[in-house]
């Protein structure tokens, strides 16, 4: 009792040392930054090209579409649930501002508006089906999926959009520094006030416990169905905003902007600690986790490993980082299951 | 000679000792089941009947315990529950376990052998066989029906199948009326006598007294890890049963407290009425009462009497019709949020289930709900919030290696002490306790009850709902006793004990059962 209390008050003055450590390791970021620093020495070593300004540039340019997607893929998971239908919405939204300001010839800052309404609008969707009618966030928006994918081609008709006004293209092709543009700038931004989010606010510190038991938070007077259903409207947008950055890339309002992204998205995440089963991890982390999957990918290609292997590899990394982050839960739920369990007993079945 | 007196035993426990960590569950039990008869096994929550009843059927493994275990007179030890039915222990748990989406005659077999070749089973053999069961049992439940479109009481009727299927020498029925209704108990008792007259002995686990009366033939009473009486039928008597299940004990444990005379009403709860939710048979119906500033109210009632659905019903957890007031105001509270913003909080039961955050750090465990007044333009103060769980902490003495360790790392008594913390953080004037004791040593559970004395004195208004009657009946200024949703009876401290609980909640019981209890005569 004495030494517990002597602790306590050792507490006070500032978090102890040994806190300190605790936290780091809890964070879950550690692990994944060092091996993507370890990922990153090895490339260099077998292939220097690797490092090269245009192959880094190559991938942070990637990395910024995709990242855009995996932080709002993070809070959303934070919030316990997830979205398959990123993509599709990304493509969807694309097609639309594309559409917008082509065929209705709106102005660009009202037709890319109108696209991330409808990101927004799909993401209120998703999350108001899930909430209301709790049905499953993953057939829902596996079902958004492919209804996003069907409607690209019915506002295109199959056919990529463009030429797009002359600022599309602009946007798409401004450096601002070391040759990365609007869309790494609106990555970073955006990551940096998520994850402050998420770490400091009292949004966010309701939002992992939402996710973290949603039973708890509403008891505690959280209103859950909210956080969960803002979280859908935020990923929503996020993803159309990517894929306005994507046509504007591509000066066009290409029919597969998106395809496939979903599992890109999650996956990136996963391996940089975001926890599918909701409540843990950091918008740092998944954006590290993004940035692994891309230097694994971009790496093996430059060292001359055969494309299949790139597959297989995110594949193994994927399974990988999802064992250790249960590993991690499990030592910081021990209450709740195998060390615990000697404790618990004699309560339960003294009765 | 030794041994002939022996085997007109069918089951037999020696000296029975447990322990678990420092607790002792049960010290020295000596039970015994005459072949063919109904024996009840009865006592309130807490008073080692579970402990037995594993040991018994092989849950806690042989060499866990001391003491021994006879089955028709032969030394048997069983290290799994397995063993136990292998040797003719038939147990039929309280809560139903069925495969919904199988049939009546699939479930009945699942998992035993013998009904087939190898991997074929022939579902034609099945079905007989289960039919003959139910033929035994005088009831018609079809062996090809769906189980999920099954009553509970049918479900809870398939599993008595499924027991007897092994051809048990002893059958363990754990709480078998728990989730039945006044007439589905009647058709059990019905089934139940049956069996008897077909030979099958029976263990009949329970804390209902006018079903012990109805059914059962000898009663081992328990009481604090011990046997408090063993009766034979012609000695059955509500009396006798609820000393032996009370017993005489000191209440010096809880802090004097005197509830203020005159204090303003804080909380009235007026024709409440919760809907019973799946899983719980009743909700509670037209409740009122209220609760004055500094007063302690109990809700004494037995496991599914309705109790914590009142507590539920008031804080909005679940929906509810009726009317609230908190010092005098109405409150309308259609969610947890609506309660809380009138100055309600709720400390539920399960810790684990509804309680801790375990993806968060135990600081933040304490605060989560609370973050408003320590942040600035919705920016958490990481200064401010770890000055107020210091503080917490040390005014609940929690003991952690740090705010920032996880929960889980925490002991029971700990992890209380901190919901504890989490509640009081806003300084309510209504409190809901749904157990506070439940599954913390018992150093916690002192320091919890000089808490709630506490608080009493502080002016928060109390309401307690504890399994223990003990716990109730010392800690409360008032108590009021629930019983199928409803409030049976009230008293003040010092107008009655445990068996005063005990005795209302029978007497409401009976009143549910009297076709059941007309059919005494065994």
């Amino acid at each position: 009792m004495n030494s517990a209390a002597s602790a306590t008050t050792q507490d006070q003055a500032a978090p102890s040392w040994r806190s300190r450590v605790i936290g780091f390791i809890a964070i879950g970021e550690v692990g994944v930054i060092a091996a993507l620093v370890l990922l990153v020495a090895f490339f260099y070593f077998v292939q220097p090209a690797f490092l090269s300004e245009r192959n880094i540039r190559a991938i942070l340019n990637v990395v910024s579409f995709v990242g855009i997607i995996a932080i709002g893929q993070t809070i959303l998971l934070v919030n316990g649930e997830f979205d398959l239908s990123v993509g599709s919405v990304a493509g969807l939204s694309a097609v639309v501002a594309a559409k917008l300001m082509t065929a209705v010839a709106l102005p660009v800052p009202v037709a890319v508006l109108g696209g991330v309404g409808v990101g927004a609008l799909v993401g209120l969707i998703n999350g108001l089906i899930v909430v209301k009618f709790r049905i499953p966030a993953f057939i829902q928006t596996l079902g958004m999926l492919f209804i996003g994918q069907g409607l690209i081609q019915l506002v295109t008709a199959g056919y990529p959009v463009y030429p797009l006004p002359p600022e599309v293209s602009a946007i798409g092709t401004t450096s601002l520094a070391f040759g990365l543009g609007w869309s790494f700038a609106f990555f970073i931004v955006a990551a940096i006030v998520a994850d402050f989010a998420l770490r400091r606010t009292v949004l966010g510190r309701n939002m992992y416990a939402t996710g973290g038991n949603q039973e708890v938070a509403r008891l505690v007077g959280i209103n859950t169905s909210l956080y969960k259903i803002g979280a859908f409207v935020t990923v929503g947008a996020l993803a159309a905003v990517a894929g306005m950055f994507v046509m504007a890339d591509l000066s066009s309002g290409g029919t597969s902007i998106g395809s496939g992204w979903e599992l890109t998205v999650i996956a990136g995440v996963v391996v940089g600690g975001v926890s599918l089963f909701g409540g843990a991890g950091t918008v740092a982390g998944g954006v590290v986790g993004i940035l692994m999957l891309k230097v694994v990918q971009s790496g093996l290609v430059v060292i001359g490993v055969n494309s299949n292997w790139q597959q297989i590899a995110v594949g193994v990394i994927m399974v990988l980082a999802v064992g250790l982050d249960i590993l991690r839960r499990r030592y910081f739920t021990v209450g709740a299951g195998a060390r615990g369990a000697k404790k618990a007993t004699p309560n339960k079945s003294a009765s | 000679m030794q041994q002939a007196a022996d085997t007109q035993y069918v089951i037999e426990a020696r000296g029975i000792t447990k322990s678990f960590g420092g607790v002792q569950a049960l010290r020295g039990i000596n039970f015994a089941v005459r072949a063919g008869d109904i024996h009840a096994l009865l006592g309130q929550n807490g008073a080692g009947k579970s402990t037995l009843v594993k040991i018994l059927n092989g849950v806690h493994r042989a060499g866990s315990y001391g003491g021994s275990i006879a089955i028709a007179g032969q030394p048997a030890s069983f290290a799994s529950p397995a063993e136990a039915t292998a040797h003719g222990v038939g147990y039929v748990p309280q809560e139903i376990e069925v495969l919904e989406q199988l049939s009546v005659a699939e479930n009945v077999f699942a998992g035993h052998t013998g009904l087939g070749q190898g991997v074929i089973f022939y579902r034609r053999k099945l079905e007989e066989r289960t039919r003959e069961i139910f033929d035994d049992l005088g009831l018609d439940i079809d062996p090809r029906a769906i189980v999920a479109l099954l009553t509970s009481a049918q479900r809870h009727l398939v599993m008595i199948a499924r027991a007897l299927a092994l051809r048990p020498r002893v059958l363990m029925l754990d709480e078998p009326t728990a989730s039945l209704s006044g007439t589905e108990v009647d058709s059990l008792f019905g089934v139940l006598r049956r069996l008897r007259a077909q030979g099958v002995t029976m263990i009949y686990i329970t804390h209902r007294l006018p079903e012990v009366l109805a059914v059962c033939d000898s009663a081992t009473v328990l009481r604090d890890g011990q046997v408090a009486a063993e009766i034979a039928r012609e000695d059955f008597d509500e009396e006798r049963f609820i000393f032996a299940m009370s017993g005489q004990k000191l209440s010096r444990l809880f802090p004097q407290h005197v509830a203020p005379v005159g204090a303003p009403t804080v909380l009235e709860v007026r024709h409440l009425t919760v809907p019973g939710q799946p899983g719980a048979i009743h909700g509670a119906r037209d409740i009122s009462f209220s609760v004055a500033g500094g007063e302690i109210v109990g809700l004494a009632g037995l496991l599914g009497s309705g109790r914590s659905e009142i507590l539920h019903g008031i804080y909005g957890r679940v929906p509810a019709t009726g009317e609230i007031l908190v010092d005098g105001l109405p409150a309308t509270i259609r969610s947890p949020r609506d309660a809380r913003a009138v100055g309600i909080a709720l400390l539920t039961e399960d810790r684990k289930r509804d309680g801790l955050l375990f993806n968060l750090p135990i600081g933040a465990n304490i605060t989560i709900g609370n973050l408003e007044p320590l942040s600035r333009h919705g920016t958490v103060s990481g200064e401010r919030e770890r000055g107020a769980v210091l503080e917490s902490m040390r005014a609940l003495n929690i003991k952690a290696s740090s705010p920032q360790a996880p929960v889980a790392h925490l002991s029971g008594g700990n992890q209380q002490k901190l919901l504890f913390a989490r509640v009081l953080m806003r300084a309510p004037r209504v409190l809901l306790l749904d157990e506070p004791t439940k599954g913390v040593d018992a150093a916690t559970r002192l320091e919890i009850y000089r808490l709630v004395v506490e608080l009493a004195q502080k002016g928060v208004a109390l309401v307690v709902v504890a399994s223990e009657l003990e716990e109730i009946v010392g800690l409360c200024d008032r108590v009021l006793t629930v019983a199928d949703g409803r409030i049976v009876d009230e008293f003040r401290r010092g107008e009655g004990g445990e068996d005063r609980v005990l005795r209302a909640a029978a007497a409401a019981q009976a009143r549910n059962q009297t076709s059941a209890l007309s059919g005494v005569s065994p």
